[in-house]
């Protein structure tokens, strides 16, 4: 428990200290080391250079009009990866809509996801639902909504009905930390506190909720400390040190695993892009705020303690970088190529089936005129 | 057969789906040990235990909110709203969320629960316990909406809502909590969604209502039987998918139609139903539609019975559309 | 090898145009799939587009500063196999139009675009109008309830002649009965249509069989349908959407006469009549080829004007069932007696209903022969999309001063509509004035045949 040097969001009160394991010079401050394999971190480290290409390859895409939008996690992957890589295989997962790293790593195929991004026929989401609103049960994995907060009463409720069906599970459920301003991060905490279920409670404090800074969010001196008045514990992780991310999150699953409820993790990192490919963070914030957070990049950081053990080099990751650069860009050229949903697919899951009046307008669809096609 | 009024049908269902289906959790604001505010819910945390009849923080919007989280889980939550005018909390879950999520998710997500609430004025209640806000939710793709007007429709309608696949809004009319009475069946039955009921027979105007307007309806209509005009009254029972064949059929018998309900009639209910008469049958129409309902202003206390559309109202209404 | 063409996107932030800010490869340099090719600023923001795939970068379609729209070319690629040409070259795009700046449209998701169809199209009912007397309720209409007039409708009575008993005078049910069964009323010409556009039930009551009644109809209502409907849907569109202009002049074709007459014979050999129409399709193509802009449609969703390479020419032609518009394809490359057997083959086909459906549509320019009821001039509807229509009026001899003399000439007046968006008055006149050129001096159009 550590080091607020590498943090301004921290301050040096105990309260609000921040777990951090990875040194400044790349070895693990063991008191808090999870102790993974030397497999397991290169893993990571693939899983995190993943995210990172992917995030860069998808804001080219959407440069060259190929795709519509694009919500990257830029400066964010140890956060993201390490929260994922925690959790258990039987455990769940509520995305916010900035965690596609995660789904990749829970096992979502790279394709289903950019068939996502291009909305085609083979979209999870059936192209209902605009890029990065993907869904994906196979890996306990939920549906991206854009209300902000909205996932988070629903981890509640989903933990909740585990705990009362006897099943020993835990939910994870990611959100900015813009969102603790919403009813929902309130009532959430609220019912997590009161029926003690099962949440990993997991907000991205990346200090920005499109152009509105932390201060702006909250009067609170640190986010953590809003789970004191639920009677939730909370804890504050550097969001940068995946090692820590791992750390925090595992106490908190074993915590829930435990029958003692709820935990909420803040964990600090910065948005080092802008909200989306639609938003320009100059506008907003300027450069002097953004330059220190690149050199306390994740993936460099986790990439110097690999050097230092001597598992990784220039060659290593030439190698990855093509292979990762190959395998988007196979996968995206299949996902252009696929053909949209086919029309009538408009009118199925409204319901189970369709009501007659679904019935009356699908005919009407298929019978009208088609629409000047302004999309694919 | 046992008589019930809607109060103690409506446990009666609870009960009768409890008992075979232990997916099944209640939750809401007092419904637990007091057996809510109606006591709809009476004897059943006896029953069953606080795990599955549950007392919650007061908080619509969690309630709701956790219900989509269970019902993702795989439970079946009958979540209770304690008065449908306190609904709104919870509405960015019911549209954003329990309705399109077998949608978003394509078919992963189903989310199958039945909101509870009771509707309606005439209650003495004021602004907030007397609203009708079924157009709200009507509005909504995703979601069925349900209204009884009698205990055998409410325990019928309700089993048949909770083994529906789709989310389901059950809007019980609290006016007549305790004074629709009748015979209901022991056990399991079901009332099918989207069936309309014919409560009179009649060739000389429709009457559509539903819920505690009902009876209104009836009244009016046997006055207007006095008068010589025989009004044909169709309780909707379901409001979506609404039963549109029964509704045309008879429609194309009579030729008139008149629409009640309690909600205000801008956007209301009625709009719809008109424009789909209009839409489908116009050449059967002898006379224009008119809609008898709550006025648009928010509903008011002391003046709540000038503003319901209760028999008084419907009856000049039915008379000028017969003759006109 | 293959070329490719990318445009400007909308990058996502509803904006329309952007700035070239500084290019990053040239034309000739081979580049990499993602390779970064150009700097655009945007309202918004400064962003960095890399190239959609690999290929030799063969031109580029705005210059460092330029203020380009989304849709514009930027970059024409060489790409080895596949990959299309799409619509025109770079240099022939749609111009860098005058774009307005400081005008945000932000936003954080999505895509705002700054204009879209149909706006604009709104019209502002006048003050005057507005203030007028409401209509409907109109002394002329006669009032009774849908199921009434759909009575009336089933036993031909006119509801105007019914004397009604409803009240505020409205005509009844029974008003309608009675008035059939009185004998009364006309059956308009022939049953009631059939085809009912109430749902198919069975009607409320029973109908009385109808009354034999006297054919005195004062009107025959005939729906307007088949060629006839989309002749009032495609005359009514080009009408409200194009801005009509209308431009005429005379043309001494003394000459054209001459030379009709001289090859008369070659086409007989071909057992064919040559008619002056394949020599003013001849004359349309090179002057289509001088002004590249008339052969042109204009593609209102997009804002964008579509050139066509290829010369296919409408031919308007009166037909019993309406007029009808079959193409002679790319008229460019056939020759005037291959251009007569064409303009034959369907001139025939549509008059006796042939007419194949290839044989309709997709045309840029549309030839309307005026002929012996042509009057002095005309305004011909431009056949919208396109941009520019012809109308060739009859022959006449008349005098005409040729140096200081007056003497008899054969002459044809022209009168030519175009879309002034599209096309600015003196374009529009230049091209017919190098259309009677050609047709005056037929020679230059022999020699200048390619």
């Amino acid at each position: 428990m550590t080091t607020t040097a590498e943090n301004p969001n921290a301050t040096a009160s105990g309260d609000d200290a921040v777990l951090q394991v990875l040194n400044p010079d790349g070895s693990l401050d063991p008191k808090h080391d999870p102790r993974l394999e030397p497999a397991e971190v290169l893993a990571l480290y693939r899983h995190m250079v993943t995210t990172r290409i992917v995030d860069e390859r998808l804001v080219a895409l959407q440069r060259q009009g190929r795709i519509g939008f694009h919500i990257g996690s830029l400066g964010e992957e140890a956060s993201i990866i390490g929260s994922a890589y925690a959790m258990r295989p039987k455990d769940w997962i509520f995305p916010c809509y900035r965690e596609f790293g995660a789904a990749l790593l829970r096992g979502m195929p790279l394709q289903r996801y950019l068939d996502n991004m291009f909305g085609n026929r083979n979209d999870p989401a059936k192209g209902r639902q605009m890029p990065d609103h993907y869904t994906y049960r196979a890996a306990n994995w939920g549906s991206v909504s854009s209300p902000i907060g909205t996932q988070m009463s629903q981890a509640t409720g989903f933990a909740w009905a585990a705990k009362l069906r006897k099943e020993e599970l835990a939910a994870l459920v990611y959100f900015g930390e813009g969102s603790t301003s919403s009813n929902e991060f309130h009532v959430a905490m609220n019912f997590a506190g009161v029926f003690k279920t099962p949440v990993v409670f997991f907000c991205r404090n990346n200090g920005w909720a499109i152009s509105v800074p932390v201060e702006r969010q909250t009067a609170s001196r640190t986010f953590a400390e809003k789970g004191v008045g639920y009677g939730v514990p909370a804890l504050r992780v550097d969001g940068n040190d995946i090692f820590a991310v791992i750390a925090a999150t595992r106490r908190a699953v074993a915590h829930a695993a435990a029958g003692k409820g709820a935990t909420l993790i803040e964990s600090l990192s910065y948005r080092m892009g802008g909200h989306s490919t639609s938003d320009d963070p100059n506008a907003y914030r300027s450069k002097d705020a953004l330059e220190p957070w690149f050199g306390r990049d994740p993936i460099a950081r986790l990439r110097q303690h690999l050097e230092r053990g001597g598992a990784w080099d220039d060659a290593r990751e030439e190698a990855l970088r093509s292979e990762i650069e190959q395998r988007f860009r196979d996968a995206a050229e299949a996902a252009e190529h696929t053909p949209p949903p086919p029309l009538e697919s408009m009118f199925e899951d409204v319901y189970e089936s369709p009501p007659w009046h679904l019935a009356e307008q699908r005919t009407e669809l298929l019978t009208g005129p088609r629409a000047p096609s302004s999309h694919h | 057969m046992p008589q019930m009024n809607m109060v103690s049908a409506i446990n009666d269902a609870l009960r009768t789906a409890m008992r075979r289906d232990d997916r099944i959790v209640l939750m809401g604001e007092d419904v637990g040990k007091v057996g809510g505010v109606f006591r709809v819910t009476a004897g059943l945390f006896d029953e069953f235990g606080d795990d599955r009849v549950i007392d919650t923080p007061l908080s619509e919007g969690g309630i709701i909110g956790t219900a989509v989280g269970m019902a993702m889980y795989g439970m079946l939550p009958i979540p209770e709203i304690q008065f449908a005018d306190f609904i709104w909390p919870a509405y960015d879950q019911i549209v954003s969320e329990l309705a399109k999520l077998r949608y978003r998710s394509g078919g992963e997500y189903p989310a199958k629960m039945v909101i509870r609430t009771p509707v309606g004025g005439g209650i003495r209640g004021g602004h907030y316990h007397s609203q009708h806000p079924e157009a709200q939710f009507i509005h909504v793709a995703g979601l069925k909406v349900v209204c009884p007007s009698n205990p055998h429709d409410a325990k019928g309608l309700l089993l048949a809502s909770i083994a529906d696949p789709d989310p389901v809004l059950f809007f019980e009319p609290k006016r007549i909590y305790r004074a629709a009475k009748g015979d209901v069946p022991e056990g399991d039955y079901t009332v099918p969604l989207g069936s309309a009921a014919v409560a009179r027979e009649g060739s000389a105007v429709t009457v559509l209502a539903y819920g505690a307007m009902l009876y209104e309806a009836l009244d009016a209509a046997a006055k207007a039987a006095e008068q010589g005009v025989e009004c044909e009254v169709i309780d909707l029972r379901t409001l979506w998918p609404v039963d549109i064949e029964t509704i045309l059929a008879s429609v194309q018998k009579t030729g008139r139609l008149v629409v009640v309900h309690e909600a205000p009639r801008t956007c209301g209910f009625g709009a719809e139903l008109v424009s789909l008469v209009v839409e489908k049958v116009f050449y059967h129409l002898e006379a224009p539609p008119r809609r008898v309902t709550g006025f648009d202003t928010p509903f008011p206390y002391s003046l709540e019975m000038e503003y319901l559309p209760l028999s008084h109202r419907i009856l000049p209404a039915v008379i000028e559309t017969a003759r006109s | 090898m293959a070329k490719f063409e990318f445009k400007l996107p909308d990058i996502g932030e509803g904006v329309t145009e952007g700035e070239i800010v500084a290019w990053l490869v040239k034309p000739g340099d081979k580049v990499a799939q993602d390779q970064e090719m150009v700097e655009v600023m945007t309202d918004k923001a400064t962003v960095t587009i890399g190239a959609p795939r690999a290929g030799i970068i063969s031109a580029l379609g705005a210059s460092a500063g330029d203020l380009v729209p989304v849709g514009h070319v930027l970059v024409v690629f060489d790409t080895e196999g596949g990959g299309a040409a799409t619509g025109a070259p770079a240099a022939a795009a749609t111009p860098a139009a005058p774009a307005k700046k400081n005008e945000p449209a932000a936003t954080a998701v999505g895509d705002i675009k700054e204009t879209l169809p149909g706006m604009g199209l709104a019209t502002r009912p006048s003050e005057k109008a507005a203030a007028g007397a409401p209509s409907g309720y109109h002394d002329d209409k006669p009032l009774a309830a849908p199921a009434t007039r759909k009575l009336a409708r089933e036993l031909g009575v006119d509801l105007k002649r019914v004397p009604p008993s409803g009240e505020a005078g409205r005509v009844t049910r029974e008003d309608v009965e009675r008035f059939a069964k009185s004998g009364a009323a006309p059956v308009s010409a022939g049953p009631a249509p059939s085809a009912s556009p109430a749902a198919a039930v069975a009607p409320a009551r029973p109908l009385p069989p109808a009354a034999p009644v006297a054919p005195t109809a004062t009107e025959t209502r005939v729906p307007i349908k088949g060629v006839r409907r989309r002749i009032y849907e495609n005359m009514a569109r080009s009408k409200h959407t194009a801005a009509h202009f209308t431009y005429v002049d005379e043309c001494d074709v003394t000459a054209l006469r001459e030379l009709r007459e001289r090859t008369q014979r070659f086409a007989a050999e071909e057992g064919l009549k040559l008619s002056f129409l394949p020599f003013i399709v001849k004359a349309v193509v090179a002057a289509l080829k001088k002004h590249p802009a008339l052969n042109c449609l204009v593609d209102d969703a997009s804002q964008e004007m579509v050139l066509r390479h290829g010369y296919d020419i409408g031919i308007a032609a009166a037909t019993e069932a309406g007029l009808m518009v079959p193409v002679v394809r790319d008229a460019d490359r056939l020759s005037v007696l291959e251009l007569a057997r064409e303009i034959q083959r369907l001139g025939e086909a549509a008059k006796d209903g042939r007419v194949q459906m290839g044989d309709l549509g997709g045309s840029s320019f549309t030839i309307t022969s005026l002929g012996k009821l042509g009057g002095l001039f005309a305004t011909p509807i431009v056949n919208y999309p396109e941009v520019a229509i012809l109308g060739v009026h009859e022959m006449k001899r008349k005098p005409v001063v040729r140096g200081d003399e007056i003497v008899i000439g054969e002459v044809m007046l022209l009168s030519l509509s175009f879309d002034h968006r599209i096309i600015d008055g003196h374009v529009g006149a230049a091209f017919a004035q190098e259309i009677i050129g050609l047709l005056e001096e037929p020679d230059r159009l022999l020699v200048s045949m390619s």
